[in-house]
């Protein structure tokens, strides 16, 4: 078979590959994004040509000529190779959430790995039981992104005939991280837990994911699942006990399970909520009764999908915003010229503007112009403001609906905690002033990676911990509550 | 009689639904709607001439805008409401046969999928041009439009679809309706489609937003 040379600018990287190789099998481990899955929907995945051809489809020019892109740039997800290439293509560093919170634990012997595995990333600690001690930290990107960023993209890949290839990718990602922690640190896990949502854990269990692709979105089967080394094809000994802990129902995993955990909700007296600012918008209020819980469909305007120049909180990102009355002031992650804006910038551009009155309650820019410069080149466009909306409504009405549901207001909330992939950055005064949450300053709390604070608490015990919880929480479904539509379209006024 | 009409014209393009409603707030106080209709119907204002005059054009304004990002779904949502305030009146002369209906559209969101807000503001909008609305709801089936159409011969089907896990069943729901009916026209809209994938799946029309379903649908009536 021809073989040909792909170089990596600037990244000094050359590849051999086959003739016909997709790009998007090469680069995504180059940091080349595809947010749709390699739809060709998003246009995200641009790559420029420094040398030779890349022959272009039909399709492909009409989406160049709609994105008015220069001639050399090419979509990733649309090319092939048929010949030796140089392509320039734009590097991210990841940050991903790891976390050194304390909790209360009773020693045990031994040692344990703790897995939250993210939709989007991947974070692995080493955790000696008989002190809490971290001794290992590993992260990664999860490599199933090359086939969607947001789940429902994955279900879609794995319904076409990808199901297998995501399995294996994600299990030899995971037993990797794991290898080069017991490397680091010359210990051997004597159990590993894992925790993720609904779609992660079917897809690392090798199930079908038929089930999660349309109503009514229910498993057979969301309990524990239990593995050993030798079947994942992980090189430690079989006497590790590795086990994907239980998802609560429909989309709403054991990340959220953990996050209980993390928060203690279910041991307080009183209401307390937990909301999960990413694409699917897990929610979850309850007390030490009874506890409920959503998934509210946010879309992945947090993520910096579907804004036109959304990224994800990588290098060049603009992570958050300021204003002195006059000008706009933003921070960028890695300290370069930004790229694009990420969702914790986006909740504080939606306030400072409402603030500054550049835009009104609905969003509307009051210039008449179609959109605002944030930080040269970005610029945040009436859509994208739109898209802010149909989010924030989304966990705005997930919270009131909840509460309705057990009866009370959101005023009776007496404690929000905020988690998520870019929880860090979030300015929790412009969350509120942006009506996303309502509730009061002294109420709400930011909390890091909740899902990886409560895998670790899971590592001690026999899972009592997971159990109590799970016995108190049931899943709500936010379809079947009459008034969605009016309350939600009341949510996305701002303020 | 110009100005009621021209009033009317307003508060439903501003989504003043009735005179104690506190939207918006340039209008408050003022006669919404309802009491607006109710005067015009009064005066003997023919209500071919109310649908025509006011609310079609009125319903037209608020399309463009939303289709130029000038106004967002709360705006729409509004505007529908006060429409509807106004469109209850008419409903006699619709069932009498004193105003015309443009034709009959038939509307669902595809099995598998529960979300209807865009759907409803299409209804919305098509019912706001002049057209009868049938709507079947959301997880709709090709049995159901197929049913549809039977009692309404003659009629147009729009599908919408939210989830890219659903957008496929338009392809059945398309290939049933073509079987039983070739010449039944089928308009498709949803955030996940776009004009290739109707194509693919044999459609007649790809609308990305209300405006242009009904902009579409007055081209096929005309
Ligand atoms: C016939 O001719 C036409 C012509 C034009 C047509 C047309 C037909 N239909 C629409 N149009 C066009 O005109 C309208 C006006 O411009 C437009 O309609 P739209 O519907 O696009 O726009 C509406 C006016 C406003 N937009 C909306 O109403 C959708 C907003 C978002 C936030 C959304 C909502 C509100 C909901 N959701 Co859902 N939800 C999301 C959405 C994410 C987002 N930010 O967009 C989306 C669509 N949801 C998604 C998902 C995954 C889900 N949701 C689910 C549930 C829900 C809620 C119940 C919480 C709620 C729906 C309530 C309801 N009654 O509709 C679940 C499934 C429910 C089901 N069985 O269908 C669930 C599966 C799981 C979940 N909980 O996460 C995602 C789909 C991803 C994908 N790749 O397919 C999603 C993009 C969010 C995400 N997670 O990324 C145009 O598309």
């Amino acid at each position: 078979m021809k073989q040909h040379n792909i170089r990596l600018h600037p990244l000094g990287k050359e590849l051999v590959v086959n003739d016909q190789t997709p790009l998007i099998d090469l680069l995504h481990e180059f940091g080349v994004e595809f947010p749709c899955g390699g739809r060709g929907t998003c246009g995200k995945c641009q790559v420029s040509l420094l040398k030779g051809k890349i022959t272009v489809s039909e399709i492909h020019r009409r989406k160049l000529d709609h994105l008015h892109l220069p001639s050399n740039v090419r979509l990733a997800c649309m090319s092939l190779c048929t010949e030796s290439i140089t392509l320039q293509v734009e590097q991210y560093d990841h940050l991903i959430l790891a976390d050194e919170t304390n909790f209360e634990f009773m020693p045990e012997r031994g040692f344990g790995v703790a897995v939250d595995l993210g939709t989007t990333t991947l974070v692995t600690q080493l955790v000696e039981l008989n002190s809490a001690r971290i001794l290992a930290v590993e992260t990664m990107l999860n490599p199933q992104v090359k086939y969607g960023a947001d789940l429902i993209s994955r279900i879609q890949a794995g319904l076409d005939g990808h199901s297998t290839e995501m399995t294996l990718l994600i299990r030899s990602a995971v037993g990797n991280m794991i290898r080069l922690m017991m490397e680091g640190a010359k210990q051997i896990p004597d159990k590993v837990i894992l925790v993720g949502n609904t779609v992660m854990q079917m897809i690392f269990s090798g199930c079908d994911l038929t089930p999660l692709s349309c109503y009514p979105f229910q498993l057979e089967n969301p309990g524990t699942k239990t593995f050993t080394a030798s079947e994942l094809d992980w090189d430690f000994p079989d006497g590790t006990k590795i086990e994907f802990y239980p998802s609560i129902g429909s989309f709403v995993g054991s990340d959220i399970l953990a996050g209980i955990a993390a928060t203690g909700l279910h041991r307080k007296e009183q209401y307390t909520a937990l909301i999960d600012l990413g694409t699917n918008g897990e929610i979850v209020l309850g007390n030490r009764d009874h506890i409920i819980c959503a998934s509210t469909a946010a879309g992945p305007a947090f993520e910096g999908a579907n804004l036109s120049m959304g990224m994800r909180a990588v290098t060049g990102a603009i992570s958050s915003l300021r204003h002195d009355g006059k000008t706009i002031q933003s921070s960028v992650i890695g300290n370069t010229k930004p790229r694009g804006i990420c969702g914790s910038a986006l909740i504080d551009a939606a306030a400072i503007l409402l603030e500054m009155g550049l835009i009104g309650d609905f969003g509307e820019i009051q210039s008449g112009e179609n959109s605002i410069l944030i930080d040269d080149p970005v610029r945040l466009t009436q859509k994208d403001i739109y898209e802010f909306l149909l989010a924030k409504a989304a966990i705005a009405t997930g919270v009131t609906i909840l509460a309705k549901n057990l009866g009370i207001e959101t005023s009776g909330i007496s404690e929000i905690y905020i988690a998520g992939g870019f929880g860090n950055y979030i300015n929790l005064k412009h969350l509120l002033s942006t009506g996303m949450v309502e509730t009061t300053g002294d109420k709400i709390h930011k909390m890091g990676n909740t899902a990886l604070i409560g895998a670790k608490m899971f590592l001690f015990g026999k899972g009592e911990l997971a159990d109590e919880i799970l016995g108190k929480t049931s899943h709500i479904n936010l379809e079947a509550f009459p008034d969605f539509q009016d309350i939600y379209i009341s949510k996305m006024i701002l303020g | 009689m110009n100005e009621i009409i021209e009033k009317l014209l307003e508060a439903v393009e501003f989504g003043k639904i009735d005179q104690k409603s506190p939207y918006p707030p340039q209008l408050r106080g003022m006669d919404g709607s309802h009491e607006l209709t109710q005067q015009a119907l009064a005066a003997g204002v023919d209500p071919q001439r109310i649908l025509e005059d006011a609310l079609i054009p009125a319903m037209g304004n608020v399309g463009k805008k939303f289709a130029e990002n000038k106004i967002f779904v709360p705006q729409m949502l509004m505007s529908a409401k006060a429409m509807g305030a106004s469109m209850v009146q008419l409903k006699p002369f619709f069932a009498s046969g004193a105003i015309k209906s443009k034709g009959t559209f038939i509307i669902g969101t595809v099995k598998g999928d529960l979300h209807d807000i865009g759907k409803n503001l299409v209804a919305m909008m098509v019912e706001g041009g002049g057209w009868t609305i049938v709507d079947l709801g959301v997880d709709v089936g090709s049995e159901r439009f197929i049913e549809a159409l039977k009692s309404n011969p003659g009629a147009v089907v729009g599908l919408s679809a939210l989830l890219t896990t659903t957008m496929v069943n338009m392809g059945d729901i398309v290939a049933g309706i073509k079987a039983c009916d070739p010449a039944t026209k089928v308009l498709i809209g949803g955030a996940p489609v776009n004009a290739d994938f109707c194509r693919s799946i044999g459609a007649d029309f790809y609308a990305p937003d209300p405006q242009n379903a009904v902009e579409y649908l007055n081209k096929l009536a005309s």
